[in-house]
């Protein structure tokens, strides 16, 4: 059976296609302030990619911050529940999905069914999401994309003090201002995210197995330092962890027939 | 006797110089990388506008960020905390005052004060810049005008917006929605205005409403937002008749008499 997810988030679409259990291509483009017109042409594309026609899709769900805007859709689902069971469908182990996304950290606790537990979830703050990294980095004149290999080339460690993403780019600035070298100060943005995150993820006490799915789980500089501050196993999102909802999403879409 | 009183704030400093309970002079600048290089920048300006220098200074009092570095450089003979000068300096200018609402560049507090002018209690935030001047200040930026011209602008508005988020980053990416659907700058600035007169009053719920109600610090100047503020807490507050931002170094100023003349007697 063929379905296809969906994910309308706050910086990025996605879209997953599966065929029962093997991803067949996946998609994703800027969420636009059309990105329902475009969605006809999203669909044919992530279809086309895939190597079925359009009407070989037999089911679309949608999910996300914009899950409205996908009129194609047959029925929506909660991203907490898409993050549960793509985590849990790719990796059994993993008990807790640690998502952080261009707006919000969410924290899944799933059982092995891929069923939401427990879950948490800030979307009222930049502090520790996406957002946070990319005001700072483009503060340092960083482009996304380089933060690992800018990160790696950090000689100390650097304190930021503040969690507010406003207050801590002020901080960053005045480092710079200090003299401080920017990989120093990426390698310290990575930090404090992670420290973020962590903070979040430690109110579910401690997790033996875990997993980070979102575009913040693509930056190992982040990820290095979750693993270091977190007890329990890392296991690593084997496909590109921005998909993780689409993915989710295109799953549930499986089993609802 | 002269007695000087030095504020450095986030973004701007004051000194303060009081003579026989009058403020004999007064200066306001942009503040320096270092706190001590504004404090000694600020006090020589005040001093120099009366042709006066640092030796004519009985005592002096810091203030704000770096106060005690400023203390310790010789600056200073003694440092207050913020909250403590602005409670003084408030009650100096209007003996009634029993609630102050201290929005500065950077945190939020609200500071209330007893009929002697001494503190009893106080809320503060400065882990978040919404609710501080540094909201206005994003906002402003975003919406390409100074952050002077947000109230006057905020006056031709037919239809105030609605901002949702809280959090600063969250309203800047509002603010580029509502500009891009078409909303007018004043209507976009109204909404800040009025967001901003709401988180101030989540933080004045905090410690409860105790009249006569007064508003200090930077964001004092923007007229809208007390006028919001005003509406929310369903009561007037009365007004300076000295430019807000200098009432810390007043109250600085006002500490070093007193420590001063303790320390003559």
């Amino acid at each position: 059976m063929i379905s296809l997810g969906i994910d309308v988030g706050s910086l990025f679409t996605k879209a997953v296609l599966l065929d029962d259990d093997q991803m067949l291509a996946s998609a994703m483009r800027e969420t636009t302030g059309n990105i329902s017109g475009e969605m006809e042409e999203f669909i044919n594309e992530v279809a086309s990619r895939g190597g079925v026609s359009r009407q070989n899709i037999e089911v679309c769900v949608s999910a996300g911050q914009g899950e409205d805007l996908v009129e194609q859709a047959d029925f929506s689902e909660d991203t907490v529940v898409c993050i549960a069971m793509a985590s849990r469908h790719l990796l059994p182990e993993s008990e807790l999905a640690v998502d952080v996304g261009g707006q919000s950290i969410t924290t899944v606790i799933s059982d092995t069914e891929g069923e939401v537990a427990n879950f948490m979830h800030n979307d009222k703050c930049a502090s520790g999401s996406g957002r946070f990294i990319e005001v700072i980095s483009s503060a340092l004149g960083v482009n996304m994309n380089d933060i690992d290999e800018i990160a790696e080339k950090a000689q100390k460690t650097i304190p930021v003090s503040t969690q507010c993403a406003v207050f801590a780019e002020s901080e960053i600035v005045s480092y710079v201002n200090q003299g401080e070298a920017v990989p120093d100060l990426i390698a310290a943005v990575c930090e404090a995210v992670a420290r973020m995150v962590v903070s979040q993820a430690l109110r579910f006490g401690n997790i033996k197995n875990y997993t980070v799915t979102g575009g913040v789980g693509r930056i190992s500089a982040v990820v290095n330092v979750l693993e270091k501050r977190l007890q329990g196993n890392y296991y690593s999102f084997p496909i590109d962890p921005r998909l993780a909802v689409a993915y989710g999403a295109s799953l549930l879409g499986q089993m609802e027939e | 006797m002269l007695y000087g009183g030095i504020d450095v704030g986030s973004l701007s400093a004051q000194a303060v110089i009081i003579k026989d309970n009058v403020i004999y002079s007064n200066y306001s600048m942009r503040v320096k990388p270092r706190p001590v290089d504004s404090a000694a920048t600020v006090l020589e300006e005040a001093l120099k506008e009366k042709g006066l220098s640092l030796k004519d200074l009985a005592f002096c009092v810091s203030t704000g960020y770096g106060r005690e570095q400023i203390q310790k450089e010789g600056l200073s003979g003694e440092n207050m905390s913020e909250i403590s000068c602005h409670g003084k300096g408030a009650h100096w200018v209007l003996p009634q005052v029993r609630t102050i609402i201290d929005i500065g560049g950077q945190d939020a507090k609200v500071i209330k004060v007893d009929e002697n002018g001494e503190l009893v209690n106080f809320v503060m935030n400065d882990k978040c810049a919404a609710g501080t001047g540094r909201f206005l200040d994003v906002m402003s930026k975003t919406l390409g005008v100074s952050v002077d011209e947000l109230a006057p602008l905020s006056l031709k508005s037919r239809q105030t917006v609605e901002m949702s988020s809280r959090c600063s980053i969250f309203c800047e990416t509002e603010v580029h929605h509502y500009l891009q659907r078409g909303a007018s700058l004043a209507d976009v600035a109204a909404g800040i205005n009025y967001a901003m007169a709401e988180r101030v009053m989540a933080l004045v719920r905090r410690v409860g409403i105790e009249k006569e109600i007064t508003m200090s610090g930077g964001v004092a100047k923007n007229s809208a937002v007390r006028k919001e503020l005003e509406k929310l807490m369903q009561t007037r507050m009365v007004t300076y008749k000295v430019d807000t931002q200098i009432v810390g170094a007043l109250g600085a100023a006002l500490f070093a008499r007193k420590l001063g003349e303790v320390k003559s007697l």
